[in-house]
């Protein structure tokens, strides 16, 4: 696509979606009703794990109002099948994960309900549905399982341990990937002719996503049709259609999904859950509709979850501060069966970060624990790998005696040695790394730190900075589809298969056609959501739908065009190559001829019918996204309270569609790393296997009080894998954010000799660490000379 | 929840003879501790009787040398009150300090009192400046009226009124609250009487709020910031918890006390 200058896209339109969602007219799952639909209640399992013995429904059945109780036992007689979540990731640019010794791994069936273990805390056993929500609860209060309770396991590092209890018997040393990746040999040599060699250990602490909306499901069956209908928020229609028919063992045709606004995402939302099964199972059952509607309880409990990865980094380096070569060995918890691999596959193909490590090696293992699956989680495994690399850097740096930021700038990597292919096979599209850190430092107004610290201290705070670099990638299904029609109305409608959940497609997407067809945002409306209009799409994952959607509906536009052009030629009588497309009207030089599309749509629709165009596009080579954050707090030394005073960033999206949306998205990225950092952790006690943090008055989160003004800058590197030069802009503000926060905090702490800490940094962990001084890594430096 | 009968009193007598009469009631008064309770099936009262509108239980005014604050009133109306913010600023400010604005608009100090939750902030100003508690049957005197975790003087049945503070004294709220839930994990309020000090801590004591003697004495002695250094109370007594270790709370407790007493007049919450 040649350079020229754009009328909409690149502008900081406002959300067109804004003023329906604020006035309560969004149309979230919950708010469908359906006549004679009946409520869902689900029986969960309070142990970790447990063999089912038996499961006593008479009682429940006999309850007031109940209507149905269903058990695993059921879902086996009726031949369901489990949740085809296949989880490891297959494009040709994904690592490849096998099982240990190779193969395909094991991942645990995902039955809607399990008839011989339960696996974790909260673990589906049970549906009953009843006339009202109350008496399905009271019915699944009545349910009596008999369970023989097993020991259990929570931690990764406990699951692959000698003796830990098996999760699946198939798998008895829990761990069921093992990859070895990148130039093991190598990587042996370059640590040996070493001058140093660094090492630390960290644990990236898992995370719930904690969406505004719980996941909500109504599902309705029509006897006379054999159809069924869902009404279910998710990241994508499309794949919860073909994975809940596979399921139900029927074609997909007779499954209509409808997804309409989404209230929070951030992966949690990607993958099946088996109450959308078992209502859609029920409803069958019934002959009714069936809802269910997850507690905020539920939704701590049993939302998949983020992160948990075990890491540890070696890095090996001349005596200039050279980076030699990189080794890691990284631990992924999937939870008690494996719904995705994404996190430990997308972190495996970035541990270099955005340095010029010229080898490296990695182990990739997944494990099962008795806890709750875990997922991809906003940047699915690259913050994982950021923080590894960051943070081994700082501590590098500070064993050393480098300075942190020349460390880093001698071994970033060069733009001329784009396309720059990583030491475990990754290739960064593009990108201006030492730019972006140069221009987060000035931003940030490091210079200036000294006298702020100062300052503070005269308060009796303690004031750290802390820098991280990142780079991660995009890759994402890789099929779109866009269908645009041109109504004689006046308006411009585009089918498409992403899923927005607060990311503002209606308004970005719409700019794009715009733009190729020069009509009004306005004008242009974005369909989705309904598997009965959007026949195939990916959904929104890993930063994708911007370059997927944005390329398919650019080639649809200028099909669309090249039909408008058929046409008029036709009306004009004139010969296709002499019209021309021009502001929005297809004109005929030199003469009066001239007609606008909506005009053109009306008076050749008999004829012709409706003026549309459709296009599935794949698009395989994924991108990098890069940028660097910096950031400053202040720690209260008598408290341990760490407040941050300070945040920028800046981050190479490729192209920007909306500035102002792609900001937003950058606070809202920046606010969920931080709060991994400094609050959010799903804590399980390890003795009983029970979830501590199950509500918010546990569950500590990022609100607007403990969150600064964040000074962020968008950095348009265009990226030369797609037609507009896209690269993404939803994760990078997560990325970094726990490398930054914990860099600073421990910078703060620099006096006390504390040289690491575990996330989240709350008050208690930091006064445990000023009052003992502890705080240090299990590894250690070695230097030769 | 369980199916239960939701009831709202005309007047206090009508809630007295509800509460007579239903099998299992419970009063509720803002319901911040007992609706998420009900949510979660963890209580099971077959009547549930409002006492927020009650017109006895409303109303602030002085009376002499007393505050006496009705104990339908909401922490918003206490912490914006003219007579509160002169008498008695910190508590005003301690008013002002309890959750977030859904919170004060729906809380009350009458059900806070006789909750007696171990992270609520009013049982540190009753206890603190020894208010006496005034209910349907009689007055209890504060260091009567707190007897443990969720634990109160009060009978059966037995309804708070109002709360009758002394004004007499210079105080002071001081307030670290957990980083997740924003309750206190520990709040200390200082009252300073021309005879004696009292001080009294919340959020921290693993037997709810209590008062910190040892720091009275100290600080009668004298009234500074330094002279609670060489202080602390005793971890076996505090809360242990994901939050907060008892000996950071031991330690916090400190460290809150000399900032209540540092800043005498109003109330300072961290974060």
């Amino acid at each position: 696509m040649t350079e020229k200058l754009f009328r909409h896209i690149g502008k900081p339109v406002e959300r067109k979606e804004d003023a329906r969602l604020v006035t309560g007219k969004g149309r979230f799952s919950d708010d469908f009703r359906l006549a004679g639909q009946a409520h869902a209640a689900i029986v969960r399992s309070p142990h970790p794990h447990a063999r089912i013995r038996g499961i006593e429904t008479a009682e429940a059945l006999s309850s007031p109002g109940v209507l149905l109780v269903l058990t695993g036992r059921d879902c086996l007689d009726d031949g369901l099948e489990p949740i085809p979540h296949n989880p490891v990731p297959s494009t040709k640019y994904d690592m490849k994960l096998t099982a240990p010794g190779g193969g395909v791994p094991f991942i645990g069936p995902h039955h809607l309900l399990p008839d011989d273990k339960v696996r974790h805390v909260g673990e589906a056993v049970a549906i009953v549905v009843a006339e009202t929500q109350a008496q399905a609860l009271d019915g699944a209060e009545r349910v009596l399982v008999d369970y023989e309770i097993l020991p259990h396991v929570i931690h990764s590092e406990d699951a692959i341990a000698a003796g830990a209890p098996a999760v699946w018997d198939e798998v008895p040393e829990n761990a069921f990937v093992d990859t070895r990746f990148g130039d093991w040999k190598g990587t042996e040599r370059a640590f040996e002719q070493a001058t140093h060699v660094v090492s630390a250990k960290f644990h990236v602490n898992r995370v719930t996503a904690v969406p505004l909306e719980p996941r909500s499901a109504l599902a309705s069956f029509d006897v006379e049709t054999g159809r069924y209908v869902l009404y279910a928020g998710s990241g994508g229609a499309v794949r919860q259609k073909r994975e809940l028919s596979s399921v139900l063992g029927i074609d997909p045709s007779r499954l209509r999904v409808l997804s309409y606004d989404v209230g929070g995402n951030f992966g949690a939302r990607n993958r099946v859950y088996v109450e959308f099964g078992l209502v859609l199972w029920a409803s069958q059952k019934l002959g009714r509709p069936v809802k269910y509607t997850a507690t905020r309880s539920e939704a701590f409990l049993t939302d998949y979850q983020g992160r948990d990865l075990v890491t540890t980094v070696e890095l090996a380096l001349d005596e200039d501060g050279r980076f030699l070569a990189l080794r890691a060995d990284n631990i992924s918890n999937v939870g008690a069966r494996c719904v995705s691999l994404s996190p430990l596959s997308k972190g495996s193909g970035l541990i270099t970060g955005s340095y010029d490590i010229p080898v490296a090696a990695l182990r990739a293992r997944a494990v099962f624990t008795n806890t709750m699956c875990t997922q991809a989680y906003r940047s699915s495994g690259r913050p994982e790998v950021t923080y590894a690399i960051e943070r081994l850097i700082e501590i590098a740096a500070r064993r050393l005696g480098f300075d942190p930021l020349e460390l880093r700038l001698r071994n970033l990597v060069p733009p001329e040695a784009m396309p720059y292919r990583n030491a475990v096979g990754s290739i960064y599209d593009s990108g201006e790394y030492e730019k972006n850190m140069d221009r987060a430092l000035v931003i940030a107004d490091w210079a200036g730190f000294e006298a702020r610290r100062q300052a503070a201290a005269e308060r009796g705070k303690l004031l750290g900075r802390g820098f991280a670099n990142y780079v991660e990638s995009s890759i994402g299904t890789p099929k779109e589809r866009a269908e645009i029609t041109v109504k004689p109305d006046g308006t411009i409608e585009v089918v498409i298969g992403t899923q927005p959940s607060g990311q503002g497609h209606e308004t970005s997407f719409a700019q794009v056609v715009a733009e190729m067809l020069d009509a009004p945002v306005e004008n242009v409306t974005i369909v989705l959501g309904d598997t009965d209009v959007v026949s195939v799409g990916g959904g929104s994952h890993s930063g994708r739908s911007m370059r997927h959607a944005g390329t398919v509906m650019a080639m649809a536009s200028a099909d669309l065009v090249a039909e408008a052009r058929r046409r008029a030629a036709e009306l004009f009588d004139a010969p296709e190559e002499d019209v021309s497309f021009e502001g929005g009207r297809l004109v005929l030089p030199g003469t009066n001829h001239a007609v606008d599309l909506f005009e053109l749509a009306r008076l050749t629709e008999r004829d012709h019918g409706p003026l549309f165009a459709a296009r599935t596009n794949e698009m395989h080579t994924p991108v990098f996204p890069n940028g660097a954050a910096a950031c400053e707090v202040e720690i209260d030394p008598k408290t341990g309270l760490v407040e941050i005073t300070r945040y920028a960033s800046v981050d190479d999206v490729g192209r920007c569609i909306n500035p102002l949306i792609v900001h937003g998205q950058t606070h809202g990225g920046i606010a969920q790393g931080v709060g991994q950092a400094m609050w959010e952790e799903c804590h399980v006690e390890p003795s009983s296997g029970q979830p501590v943090s199950g509500s918010f008055m546990d569950y500590g989160m990022p609100r607007s009080d403990n969150m600064p003004s964040f000074i962020c800058e968008i950095a348009e590197v265009i990226s030369p894998t797609n037609p507009l030069g896209i690269k993404a802009g939803g994760e990078g503000g997560t990325t970094p954010a726990l490398a930054v926060v914990t860099n600073a905090v421990i910078d703060a702490l620099r006096d006390t000799g504390v040289e690491d800490l575990p996330m989240p940094l709350t008050p208690l962990t930091v006064w445990k660490a000023i009052r003992h001084g502890a705080g240090h890594t299990d590894e250690d430096t070695r230097t030769t000379s | 929840m369980y199916e239960l009968r939701y009831r709202r009193p005309a007047d206090l007598a009508e809630a007295a003879s509800l509460f007579e009469a239903a099998e299992d009631p419970a009063y509720i008064s803002g319901g911040h501790t007992l609706l998420p309770t009900l949510k979660g099936r963890l209580a099971a009262p077959d009547a549930l009787i409002d006492l927020r509108r009650l017109p006895e239980l409303k109303g602030i005014r002085r009376e002499g040398d007393r505050l006496v604050v009705g104990a339908g009133e909401v922490h918003r109306d206490v912490a914006a009150s003219p007579d509160v913010r002169e008498a008695l600023p910190a508590l005003a400010g301690l008013a002002g300090s309890i959750g977030d604005v859904h919170v004060r608009n729906h809380g009350t100090i009458g059900g806070s009192v006789a909750n007696n939750d171990p992270a609520a902030d009013y049982p540190a100003a009753v206890l603190g400046l020894g208010a006496v508690v005034r209910t349907n049957r009689r007055e209890i005197a504060a260091d009567d009226y707190f007897q443990g975790l969720f634990t109160t003087a009060l009978e059966e049945g037995e309804i708070v009124v109002a709360l009758s503070f002394p004004t007499g004294a210079e105080c002071g709220y001081a307030k670290f609250r957990n980083p997740a839930s924003r309750y206190a994990m520990a709040a200390v309020f200082v009252a300073r009487f021309a005879d004696a000090v009292r001080v009294a801590v919340t959020g921290a004591g693993n037997d709810g709020v209590f008062r910190w003697t040892a720091a009275e004495k100290a600080l009668a002695t004298s009234f500074s910031p330094e002279a609670l250094a060489d202080l602390s109370v005793a971890e076996a007594d505090m809360i242990d918890d994901l939050h907060g270790s008892a000996e950071y709370r031991r330690h916090l407790v400190s460290v809150i006390a000399e900032r209540a007493v540092a800043n005498m007049g109003r109330a300072v919450v961290t974060p």
